[in-house]
């Protein structure tokens, strides 16, 4: 009894941002309540190898991504496609013209970034995550989060500059 | 650091964060508070950011995920454990059977014989049986005191003895059982005397014609060799008489 209730309130905790998180790598609701579940699954078989508790959040966003990742190995590969050097000038997307997205429009602009950086880019803006943090949930260097990130955001505005006004 | 490359490392950086304690940022974010043009640059990025984290936090689960997540796991649970039971179960129950096979193996058998068929051939096996290895029996040494005897016993007494078999010497009587009925069981001398040990070497069972499904007709007596001994059976007023001595069939000849 005490171990169902345990795993209530860390689905309580944590299932929306997990649900943010895989919507906004596949932006696909039936898929992210899938990858979101599957997630909750393998916690529920495996948490309790968890020894330190603090990290149940990172534990789950880690699962959640590799459980991603898997599905897509699977499922025929996105193109892959290349970002120009962000060495440029950065586009001048407005903060005002931000606010006039809509969810969606936004999805939209985090669906074209290549999924490397997608995942990234959402952990950055989702969950108030420190660099390292982002770097143990993807399983990667710490430097090659900051340029995953720079890469991804710089990306990002280049596409929200180029999002018509909605009507 | 010129502006520009402030600018590429402060896009990674958010307000209200832990971002400044990367060096490289609070090295950009120096720059701003010297450079108008970066500050403002700056200002605008971070009302970008906070805009963009809002917009990703819009994002809403939708409706019953939580409940599905909760429940898909409480039927698991419950799956797990009905399997962990019939698992506790089948191992109880193979134990048991490894047990009951071993058991069948090692252990001594006890059988229980079946019963009988109630047939002439059995009734007549039985007896010879009892009256070769022994029994014990009321000595006495004349008809009448068997005839009471038996009455007393509830055994068959309305016998009629073949004329033959009245020479005889009587020695006793006693009954057996067979299924639910009795047999009178009157014993003789042949010779004067008897081997060590044996109370008689002629016998005379009397028992009803029902305790066999298979009694003979009314005819004259049969006469075979059973188990060594002579017999001789026959019935007569409904009842099965069955007389066996030590000899051969025409010692027996001589009794009926």
């Amino acid at each position: 009894m005490a171990r169902v209730l345990e795993f209530e309130n860390v689905v309580a905790q944590h299932y929306g941002p997990l649900y943010q998180f895989a919507f906004s790598l596949t932006r696909n609701e039936a898929e992210s309540c899938d990858l979101t579940q599957q997630t909750f699954y393998i916690w529920a078989a495996k948490g309790h190898q968890l020894r330190d508790i603090s990290k149940v959040k990172t534990w789950l966003f880690t699962t959640l991504h590799r459980e991603f990742l898997g599905s897509r190995r699977r499922q025929t590969r996105f193109p892959h496609i290349e970002l120009d050097d962000a060495a440029g000038d950065l586009p001048a997307v407005q903060p005002a013209s931000v606010n006039q997205l809509d969810s969606e429009q936004l999805l939209e602009a985090l669906g074209q970034l290549d999924e490397v950086y997608r995942a990234a880019v959402v952990l950055f803006y989702l969950e108030d995550y420190s660099y390292n943090e982002i770097a143990q949930v993807l399983d990667v260097p710490l430097g090659t989060v900051k340029s995953r990130l720079t890469r991804g955001l710089h990306r990002l505005h280049q596409l929200l500059t180029n999002v018509p006004p909605r009507p | 650091m010129n502006s520009t490359q402030a600018k590429q490392i402060l896009i990674i950086y958010r307000p209200g964060m832990t971002d400044a304690d990367d060096p490289e940022i609070a090295e950009a974010l120096s720059m701003v508070r010297n450079d108008p043009g970066l500050s403002h640059w700056f200002d605008q990025h971070c009302a970008r950011q906070i805009a963009l984290r809002e917009k990703i936090r819009q994002i809403a689960p939708p409706a019953g995920l939580r409940e599905q997540i909760i429940s898909e796991y409480a039927a698991r649970t419950k799956a797990a454990l009905r399997r962990e039971k019939i698992l506790a179960v089948g191992c109880v129950v193979a134990i048991l059977l490894s047990f009951a096979v071993l058991a069948s193996v090692y252990l001594p058998r006890n059988h229980v014989a079946p019963p009988l068929p109630n047939t002439l051939a059995n009734y007549q096996n039985q007896m010879i049986g009892a009256a070769v290895s022994g029994y014990y029996m009321t000595a006495m040494t004349n008809l009448d005191q068997v005839h009471s005897w038996l009455a007393q016993n509830h055994a068959p007494s309305d016998y009629v003895l073949p004329v033959g078999l009245k020479k005889a010497a009587v020695t006793g009587c006693t009954f057996q059982n067979w299924k639910d009925a009795k047999a009178s069981m009157i014993c003789f001398r042949q010779g004067k005397t008897l081997p060590q040990g044996q109370p008689g070497d002629l016998w005379l069972l009397v028992i009803d014609q029902t305790a066999v499904k298979d009694p003979p007709a009314d005819a004259p007596p049969r006469v075979a060799t059973i188990d060594g001994l002579a017999t001789a059976t026959w019935t007569q007023n409904g009842k099965l008489y069955f007389l066996a001595a030590r000899g051969d069939e025409q010692t027996i000849q001589k009794y009926l």
